[in-house]
């Protein structure tokens, strides 16, 4: 049986979200030649659906639209969208790639930036989450504060169908829980989580917004400073881990937690409660891991050899990794590294070129 | 990434956790003193420093429902323990029911019932604070007399000489054991229910024998309350008796006897007692259809679990099939239910502590049994049966309640 010819690329980079379209681009301007392999029917990723991104509130989506949208003028990058890795071999010039759809590919590097999957919060069984109407999680939140969202940007109760006005948000949903196998803090969510929290406070000052939390990291520049602003407009923040949440017969929901700074049991209604939660491996992580022939770290997420002197190099060579790949960063985060990762895959190609 | 090589304190075990090594930010130092001295003492005193204070358990903690102005909080306890900051004798450190809801929320599993467990440990056998009169007596007559209430061992089992239960003859591989545990030995209301169960084994024509007076108290509440060297000998009286008598499936009334003989007996491989809770024999006997039922009892029906089968076994829903079986009866449920539910106060020595009235656990557990609509509360231990009794008894509201054993229920339907 004959097969037809491989196709050739030099770098082939699995994953077309924020962090795959960045390096395409930083690499063609470094005038390396890129294929990108996208899972999903379209590219873009998860930011395309962010219509705000903390913490600055410019528009995620039409950062990823341009990149793609450059990304498409640009010749010397290709795409294939719906399709993934199915085996690898190494050879003289790098890896020979069969995927789903059997192509064959020859590629000279690989840069894994295939991202993360949020916590499926019907794990934290306590919250109700896909038991009551009223019981969101972060992304549907944000769907629903997104003008090109399917309620047009108007943060409706689903029970029902009303405005929600009264809306708790429960940080660390699926994170710093070693009961649910998460003992890493997500980083991103008490940001995310604070940004919604303004929107919602700016489009209706009567609204009532309270954050459940258990520390507030909000690390990054000018993410303390959104924090600071999200309470002057009147967002509560009660620390304390909400224990429970039941549903009242009009669909309102009865949250249950400790307020730990004044030692004593809050109770509250609420319109809407939305689960800030945490960040997972991508759900193929292991499959890949597999596939690659690389490790991972106790968290799930992928583990490069050194993440001081050599961070984006895994044990295999010419295998490189980026993004949200190696553990959960803003997107902000996400675009250096896809700058960092070109830089290193030029200087690898350069070294074995031929 | 090297982040993934780090081994995070908590996971650590031992004495050598220190997440914190240097603690001379504690202002006072007798503070600081105190907290050296647990440390020491405690083996489990090091689980504390994983706590994050999230809050978690004390919004779980059923003493947060109470109409208290400052409940019980462990996460509260935690903090001062780690700041050694705990008075031992304070009538707080004996509020704990072990229902266990707070172990079971805590994110980082921290196993606060033991450490409950290792500091009453240090009060009751250590003398590090002051015993509450009614547990020390409790103490004081189960080390001497196997029973907590200063009753003679003998009469444990005198109220079984009048029943009418004949014996059923059979060669003793077949034959299955009874623990009916102090409250049916001694308590005329838990004595009712043990009569029921053992009329329920006849009528299936279930072969048993009970351990009669050689039987001593499971050990479970003195453990709970700290007392480790008399639990240590309940242990080898009861499993000294078990194996002379041949035992090889016991059933236990309560809860409480199940899980703490066993998980905390220590059974050896060739030792192969097998311990169940008579409940699952209810259950299955209903599943086989074993009995002809009748549509008497009538009106609604709802369970409360108690904790030690509910969040300690994961035992929740045989208990609600063995009810939804019964023709005449509608099952609803309360707020808090299955391993959610509330406790009635009894475990962990609660059984032995004397609460007034409008702060007791059992009074919250049936304001939410009467918001069903519920003529029938069913539970499947003695200790919830008794503090749900009590609490009710004497009290206009929760008059039209019936609170009894599921066994009991049962029989009340079975048609002999």
């Amino acid at each position: 049986m004959s097969q037809a010819a491989a196709e050739k690329h030099t770098v082939m980079v699995v994953g077309g979200g924020v962090t795959g379209l960045g390096i395409a681009l930083a690499l063609d301007g470094l005038g390396i030649e890129t294929l990108i392999l996208e899972k999903g029917p379209s590219l873009g990723g998860k930011v395309k659906d962010y219509d705000k991104i903390f913490p600055d509130f410019v528009s995620g989506r039409d950062i990823v639209n341009e990149l793609i949208a450059r990304v498409e003028r640009v010749p010397r990058i290709s795409c294939r969208t719906g399709t993934v890795m199915a085996g690898l071999k190494e050879t003289d010039t790098g890896y020979a790639v069969s995927t789903n759809d059997h192509q064959r590919l020859e590629v000279g590097a690989i840069v894994l930036a295939s991202g993360f999957e949020v916590f499926d919060a019907r794990l934290q069984e306590e919250y109700g989450y896909g038991i009551y109407p009223n019981v969101i999680n972060g992304p549907e939140l944000e769907s629903y504060l997104d003008p090109h969202g399917p309620t047009g940007g108007r943060l409706l109760r689903p029970f029902d169908g009303k405005p929600a006005r009264r809306v708790a948000i429960i940080f660390c949903v699926g994170s710093r829980s070693k009961r649910l196998g998460n003992p890493y803090c997500s980083r991103i969510c008490c940001s995310y989580s604070t940004k919604q929290a303004i929107e919602i406070m700016e489009r209706d000052p009567g609204a009532g917004v309270t954050c459940f939390y258990m520390d507030i990291r909000t690390y990054g520049r000018g993410f303390e400073e959104m924090y600071q602003y999200a309470q002057n407009l009147g967002v509560k923040y009660i620390r304390g881990r909400v224990s429970e949440c039941s549903v009242l017969p009009e669909g309102d929901i009865q949250v249950r937690a400790e307020n730990t700074l004044l030692g004593k049991p809050v109770q509250g209604v609420f319109d809407l409660v939305s689960l800030s939660v945490g960040m997972m491996p991508c759900a193929d992580a292991a499959c890949l891991a597999d596939l690659l022939g690389i490790e991972r770290g106790k968290d799930g997420f992928f583990s490069g050899v050194d993440q001081y002197r050599a961070p984006h190099d895994t044990r295999r060579e010419g295998i490189f990794l980026a993004g949200s790949v190696t553990g959960l960063k803003p997107i902000h985060d996400c675009l250096n590294e896809a700058l960092s990762v070109a830089g290193r895959v030029a200087a690898y190609l350069n070294n074995h070129a031929g | 990434m090297a982040a993934s090589g780090i081994d995070y304190g908590w996971r650590l075990q031992g004495k050598t956790v220190r997440l914190c090594a240097d603690r001379s930010l504690m202002a006072d130092e007798s503070a600081h003193q105190m907290e050296k001295a647990l440390r020491q003492m405690s083996m489990e005193y090091y689980v504390l420093d994983r706590c994050m204070q999230c809050g978690i358990c004390s919004s779980a903690c059923p003493q947060g429902l109470l109409h208290d102005d400052a409940p019980f909080s462990p996460r509260n306890f935690i903090q001062r323990a780690r700041l050694g900051l705990l008075n031992l004798s304070e009538d707080e450190l004996w509020k704990c029911t072990h229902c266990g809801h707070c172990q079971m929320m805590c994110p980082y599993e921290i196993p606060f019932l033991e450490v409950m467990i290792s500091l009453r440990n240090l009060v009751v056998e250590q003398g590090a604070g002051h015993v509450p009169v009614s547990i020390r007596s409790a103490l004081a007559s189960i080390a001497s007399g196997g029973n907590p209430w200063k009753a003679d061992a003998a009469q444990r089992v005198a109220w079984l000489q009048g029943l009418d239960i004949p014996p059923v003859a059979c060669e003793p591989a077949r034959k299955v054991h009874l623990f009916l545990g102090c409250l049916a030995g001694y308590d005329p209301r838990a004595r009712r229910t043990a009569q029921t169960a053992m009329r329920l084994l006849h009528l299936a024509g279930v072969p048993f024998e009970v351990l009669a007076d050689e039987e001593v108290c499971c050990g479970d509440s003195v453990r709970r309350v700290g007392d480790l060297a008399t639990f240590a000998r309940l242990k080898q009286t009861n499993k000294r008796i078990m194996l002379s008598k041949g035992v090889h499936t016991i059933y236990t009334l309560s809860p409480h006897c199940y899980e703490s003989i066993q998980t905390l007996y220590g059974w050896e491989e060739n030792q192969t007692v097998r311990v169940m809770p008579f409940l699952k024999l209810l259950f299955q006997w209903m599943v086989d259809g074993v009995f002809a039922l009748t549509d008497a009892p009538r009106g609604r029906v709802t369970y409360h679990d108690p904790c030690f089968f509910s969040k300690h076994q994961g035992l929740v829903d045989e208990p609600r099939q063995i009810l939804k079986g019964l023709p005449g009866l509608e099952y609803v449920e309360m707020e808090h239910h299955g391993r959610k539910s509330l406790c009635c106060g009894g475990g962990g020595g609660g059984f032995w502590r004397d609460v007034a009235k409008g702060r007791r656990l059992a009074e919250v557990r049936l304001d939410e049994a009467l918001a069903t609509g519920a003529d029938y509360v069913a539970t499947s231990c003695p200790y919830c049966l008794a503090m749900l009794e009590d609490a009710s008894k004497g009290d206009e509201r929760y008059a039209k309640l019936e609170i009894l054993d599921i066994g009991e229920l049962v029989w009340k339907g079975v048609r002999p």
